[in-house]
């Protein structure tokens, strides 16, 4: 295993393998293998981009308080999910992402996809939901700062993670059907998911406004007591 | 050979200025059963945490505490999680993996030890708790006194030359407790590994252990045989309320030659103190024509299809003014037949009527505005503040609605408590609803023995302002002191009933120790204060 | 051989998977109609027959997926018909049966795998990768059914002291809300028990093992060769030229190699299914023997 000792880079290579490499192979993909295999390609890069997060977790330190905490996140997530219509994952795991860090929130959030699929049932789409709501938690913990100075930011980013959650899961079901990408068919599917675009939307948007305030304080608390 | 030294041991927590403990100085020798009593916020927990390296609290420590020669704190990490043993109050939240068998690997897999070795302990293990039969469950699945055994098991599986147990049957019910304690004593006489124990149910513990460390305000006030801890504290009531039964009646009748600590010793004592036969107690009969607060008809009720009635038609009925309580074992239906009367389950036959209407005649929420409240059997699920003074507002609950001082603890946040605190807490939230009937849940879970009287006679005091209450528990000595009927359930019907002196004399198991003790000697005998009483006219 | 139920999870993964992958990358009639079958044939042999309400199901998502195409994709030049001044043509029905074919086809494989791989499966081949994970992913699923519990015994114990009410929809949110609330203390409460439980365990005491009740046989390290020869086998006698939709479709040539593909996918999906066969004969036997 290569240890990569520099932070700035590491770090680089966290978001850079996943939400850089991914999209880029697939294009390429596109180019080169020209109309073929482009589900294998973006399939085989994303469960390669989880393997190296999970291999570069096990490394690491991470405080047991921290993992637990983490652990129990994902299970409310799951739990959360089994609420019909309304999904509060990406808020949970946002917040998470907040208050424990990036890495807690990647965790949280691809995690939270896993499991849950244990329940609705695991298909070829597990990796890239992991990889879609991991990176979403992610994001919302490099942007910190600015989500917990402000309440609209925090709402923006309920919106753009609804958004992109969608946009980024048609990709891969246009991908499925068709194995080459087809603007056509990518737009009837983005229509047709419209009302999910939307209800995701919403979800992040109330589930934020109302447990940024409670998870946050609860989340400080067990940080400042327990030293986590 | 002394396994355990500890040398003028003070611990302040930080932001406090009194000590939690105050220069306490023990050894505890090899194969020793240690108990450690002491009432909520004496410093056990924090004495016993102190013992263990990893769970050690934050704070400023002077003194040295020596596990078999070597300071605590300057161990391996691997060294100490191996040499002492922790087993916690809480059977659930201890429980780390989702399957039994990975449970009592996962401590072994901590020490790094190779898969082979791994499972030959862990086979071992499992058969010496005789926990095979469950070997491949879900953790989930398993009952409390299950989970309890299990992290027992586990931490047995490493092998520990010291176990320490901070209340480890305080959530559990008394059938569950029992056998968890004799696995204890069991580990004990055949390891002779070196326990140490704090326990609220001393009546259980005391006779088997060789040792009693009593602590009060972080202060080591004994340090020695049980018996001679109690010729110490024979005079202090708030002390000697939570001995065993037969330790405190030799005490309230003679308090001469040696002090009896279980039942065989107690009948023994009570057999010379009362040579001829005695007059029976004068009987109560409870024959009130009160308006009926709650009537269950024919209800039945089960929690899915195929399984089987849980509520087999009960006859219960609570009459104003009264404490009615109702006992059984796991599984009888208790707590069942309290949601069922407090409108959180529906039954799919019979009906509850309360004040003389049946649920379904409550329209919204009016049943819970001001008719009945319930204290929930986890009273952590009514907490959701940051401290005391919110929660107490949240409810718009009054800080003087029970006789309990909320002053010191209203910046506290309700996780701090201790149990007996938090359960105060959630009570002043119940009451704060008003209610005129009041269900309670197994309220004497986590009190201590003063806490519980103090209880008590709020109960009393409650009813005689008017309020009517059920409860259900697993405490027999609560119900003797404080019902004034106990019903019997067994399998969703009532079986028996009576005022706690029709009840309990006639019961063989399911009654207080008094009554085990005295029978056939003192007949219907069923508290001290009886005992007391009889001693007291058979001498005059 | 014991039955792929039976086997290691590492096995039971790399043959689903491979048999899933196949299918996915190759827009192949004649293999997906052979992945098809095998997918249909092994879940209908675990489930005694298997229920008639999933065949509908596929069956109906097989006839939506495989009309879609034509509607989107106007290549080929056999026209059909013109709907909305947009030529329907053959090829592209085709093509999106096929592709039906493949989704279908797929969709029963990886109903096999979460059948088969039940969670403790799924951690004991993620403990290869990383243990800390595994365990992580161990105490998620521990929590759930606590969780839920939790939840329940929360609306009830707010309920009956009056903090609780659903009448309407703002009562709901507030009390959904007022759960949430209680529920996330407690969660973070109590898993600083469990972290303390772990330390006092010696979790993060240094290097660790892992120990797992399952075991990996001989006969798994031959299944997994076998997997590895079979797809090697397919997909060499299935590269180059294959099968044309647009536009006009044509077959692949026939070639020795193409055959030997076939054949060699053949055995591969039909492999399942042959392993649960041969335990149940060899069941059988056992039993008229005692």
């Amino acid at each position: 295993m290569i240890v990569i000792r520099q932070r700035r880079l590491r770090r680089m290579l966290q978001i850079g393998i996943p939400f850089v490499l991914v999209p880029l192979l697939v294009l390429l993909g596109a180019l080169v293998f020209d109309q073929q295999r482009h589900l294998i390609v973006s399939f085989g890069v994303a469960v390669l981009s989880l393997l190296l997060f999970a291999a570069g977790f096990e490394k690491r330190v991470t405080g047991t308080r921290r993992l637990v905490l983490v652990a129990a996140m994902t299970a409310l997530c799951v739990v959360g999910r089994l609420i019909p219509y309304l999904k509060p994952v990406t808020a949970i795991t946002a917040l998470t992402a907040i208050y424990l860090g990036p890495e807690a929130g990647f965790l949280t959030g691809s995690l939270s996809a896993l499991i849950s699929n244990f329940y609705f049932g695991q298909g070829p789409w597990t990796p890239f939901q992991m990889l879609g709501w991991g990176l979403l938690g992610l994001f919302a913990g490099y942007l910190a700062k600015p989500l917990t100075r402000s309440r609209i930011l925090l709402i923006l980013y309920g919106i753009f993670a609804g958004v992109a959650y969608s946009v980024l899961m048609d990709v891969w079901t246009v991908l499925w059907y068709n194995d080459s990408f087809d603007w056509t068919l990518y737009g009837a599917a983005l229509v047709t998911a419209i009302p999910y675009t939307v209800s995701y939307a919403l979800s992040n948007v109330l589930f934020l406004w109302l447990l940024a305030d409670p998870i946050g304080r609860k989340l400080n608390r067990v940080k400042v007591k327990y030293g986590v | 050979m002394e396994i355990l030294a500890i040398e003028n041991l003070t611990f302040t927590y930080p932001e406090q200025e009194v000590p939690t403990l105050r220069d306490l100085s023990l050894s505890v020798p090899e194969g020793a059963f240690v108990t450690l009593a002491g009432k909520t916020g004496s410093g056990k927990s924090t004495l016993m945490r102190l013992l263990k390296q990893e769970l050690a609290p934050k704070g400023t420590r002077s003194g040295s505490i020596r596990i078999n020669g070597e300071e605590v704190g300057t161990l391996s990490p691997k060294e100490s999680a191996a040499l002492v043993g922790y087993v916690m109050q809480d059977p659930e939240r201890q429980i780390v993996t989702d399957r039994v068998w990975h449970e009592l690997a996962f401590g072994l897999e901590n020490l790094g030890y190779a898969p082979q070795v791994i499972a030959a302990r862990v086979a071992e293990t499992a058969s010496y708790f005789g926990i095979e039969e469950w070997y491949e469950q879900p953790t989930a699945s398993l009952s409390g006194g299950q989970k309890q055994l299990l992290n027992l098991a586990a931490v047995m599986a490493m092998r520990p030359r010291i176990l320490l147990l901070d209340e480890p049957t305080a959530q559990l019910d008394p059938v569950a407790a029992s056998s968890f304690l004799s696995a204890v004593k069991r580990l004990h006489r055949d390891l002779s590994i070196t326990i140490i124990m704090a326990e609220h149910r001393l009546e259980e513990v005391l006779p088997d252990s060789n040792r009693v460390w009593l602590l009060e305000e972080g202060r080591l006030l004994f340090d020695g045989t049980p018996k001679k801890a109690l010729n110490r504290i024979q005079n202090d009531a708030t002390w000697m309320c939570g001995m065993p039964a037969a330790a405190r009646a030799f005490f309230a009748l003679s308090g001469e030659g040696d002090c009896p600590l279980d039942i065989k010793e107690g009948r023994r004592f009570l057999q010379a103190q009362f040579p001829s036969p005695v007059a029976d107690l004068p009987q109560s009969t409870a024959t009130s024509n009160a308006q009926e607060v709650l009537r269950l008809d024919k209800v039945r009720f089960r929690y899915d299809r195929s399984g089987p009635d849980v509520l087999d038609e009960p006859e219960l009925v609570v009459r104003e003014g009264e404490i009615v309580t109702l006992l059984g074992g796991n599984g009888s239906g208790k707590t069942t037949a309290l949601l069922a009367a407090a409108g959180l389950l529906r039954p799919y036959a019979g009906t509850v009527t309360v004040f003389g209407k049946p649920l379904k005649a409550y329209r919204g929420q009016a049943l819970y505005d001001g008719c009945l409240a319930m204290l929930p059997q986890n009273v952590q699920t009514l907490f959701l503040k940051d401290t005391v003074r919110e929660e107490l507002a949240d409810a718009a609950a009054s800080e003087t609605a029970i006789p309990f001082d909320f002053t010191p603890l209203l910046e506290r946040h309700p996780y701090d408590l201790s149990g007996g605190e938090q359960q105060m807490l959630a009570f002043a939230k119940v009451l704060a609803a008003s209610p005129r009937l009041l269900l309670l849940d197994e309220p004497t879970k986590g009190l201590d023995a003063g806490m519980k009287q103090r209880f008590a006679a709020m109960l009393q005091t409650l009813r005689d302002s008017g309020k009517t209450i059920l409860l259900v528990t697993h405490d027999v000595e609560f119900a003797a002191e404080v019902a004034d009927r106990v019903l019997f359930l067994f399998r969703g019907r009532v079986v028996s009933e009576g005022t706690p002196h029709e009840f309990f004399p006639d019961q063989q198991f399911y009654t207080t120790a008094v009554s085990r003790m005295s029978r056939g000697i003192l007949p219907g005998a069923v508290t001290l204060d009886d005992v007391q009483r009889l001693f007291r006219e058979a001498t005059t | 051989m014991r039955r792929l139920e039976m086997q290691h999870p590492l096995t039971i993964v790399t043959i689903l998977a491979a048999i899933g992958g196949i299918s996915a990358v190759c827009m192949d009639p004649v293999l997906l109609s052979v992945s098809l079958i095998g997918g249909v044939l092994f879940y209908a042999v675990r489930h005694q027959g298997g229920r008639v309400a999933v065949y509908l199901t596929s069956a109906a998502l097989f006839a939506v997926l495989a009309l879609l195409n034509p509607l989107f994709s106007h290549n080929g030049k056999t026209v059909l018909f013109v709907v909305n001044n947009a030529p329907v043509t053959l090829e592209a029905l085709l093509y999106g049966m096929v592709a039906a074919c493949m989704i279908v086809a797929v969709l029963y494989w990886f109903r096999s795998l979460s059948e088969l791989m039940t969670s403790d499966k799924w951690i004991a081949l993620l403990s290869v990768i990383s243990s800390k994970l595994a365990l992580v992913l161990s105490l998620s699923l521990r929590y759930i059914p606590l969780f839920g519990q939790q939840i329940k015994r929360v609306r009830q114990a707010q309920k009956a002291v009056g903090l609780y009410k659903d009448e309407n929809i703002m009562d709901r949110l507030r009390g959904g809300l007022r759960i949430m609330s209680t529920m996330i203390t407690w969660v973070l409460e109590n898993g600083i028990i469990t972290a303390d439980s772990m330390e006092a365990r010696g979790y993060g005491s240094g290097r660790r093992t892992t120990y797992t009740v399952v075991r990996f046989r001989r006969s798994d390290a031959l299944l997994l060769l076998l997997t590895a020869l079979l797809t090697a086998a397919t997909l060499a006698g299935l590269y180059g030229a294959g099968t044309v939709y647009y536009p006009s479709f044509s077959f692949a040539a026939w070639t020795p190699w193409r055959a030997a593909g076939y054949a060699a996918f053949c055995l591969l999906a039909l492999l399942p299914t042959i392993l649960e066969w041969t335990e149940a004969i060899k069941w059988r036997y056992w039993r008229s023997k005692i």
